[in-house]
């Protein structure tokens, strides 16, 4: 299991390359610009969801963009919540 | 330095040669991990098998040479580098023509890959 950390916007290369190697049963925390990917219904978020992996989203990276509601079936994690996640998940990889 | 030395270490080199500083910065660190007797995997995806072209001409550019010194890995013990197969065709890059020896994977293999290794860096 791996913990993919997502800081790129949904139109960067880092976005996509993320997805390609991203496999069922991972964990994908999604933070700032890459929440834009989470959004409910979009192409990107579909594509998260197929992926087979848990998405989470950083709550205030989310409010920040104004997305609280529109996050449907994401996982929402405040810092404490991230940071357990990292303690749970000892295999890491940053894209940005 | 016990300890240090079971644990295996992936770097996903992602970005193009000359573009930013994320292409040296990769070699840093794998120079300076096999120069710790760890032992480094390298694994070019998306943009990053554009550090494979042979070819590359840095001299007029005051830049050093990223084909060189990826040739140079094999000196240093580097010897598992892996290439994302889909960009490699997509840049219509040649691997056999490439610095140094690698190993094509389709999608499903390096995700396997990630999960042979005990940590992962991008770059």
């Amino acid at each position: 299991m791996v913990l993919h950390t997502l800081n790129a916007s949904p139109s960067s290369a880092a976005f996509a390359d993320c997805l390609r190697l991203i496999a069922p049963g991972d964990t994908l925390m999604l933070l700032g610009d890459a929440v834009y990917g989470a959004v409910t219904g979009s192409p990107d978020r579909q594509a998260l969801d197929s992926s087979g992996a848990e998405i989470c989203v950083l709550r205030e990276d989310a409010a920040i963009a104004g997305l609280d509601n529109r996050l449907e079936g994401a996982t929402l994690l405040d810092m404490d919540g991230f940071v357990e996640l990292t303690e749970r998940i000892s295999r890491q990889l940053a894209w940005y | 330095m016990s300890g240090t030395n079971d644990k295996s270490l992936l770097l996903l080199v992602r970005h193009s040669p000359y573009g930013s500083s994320l292409a040296r910065a990769s070699i840093d660190v794998a120079l300076a991990a096999a120069a710790f007797d760890q032992a480094v995997s390298l694994l070019f995806v998306g943009d990053g098998v554009l550090q494979l072209l042979p070819e590359q001409q840095t001299e007029q550019q005051g830049v050093r040479n990223q084909g060189k010194l990826l040739a140079s890995l094999p000196l240093y013990d580097i010897e598992q580098v892996y290439v994302d197969a889909e960009a490699a065709q997509r840049y219509q890059l040649d691997l056999n023509t490439a610095p140094l020896n690698t190993q094509a994977l389709d999608r499903e293999a390096m995700s396997r890959l990630l999960l042979t290794h005990d940590h992962l860096l991008g770059f």
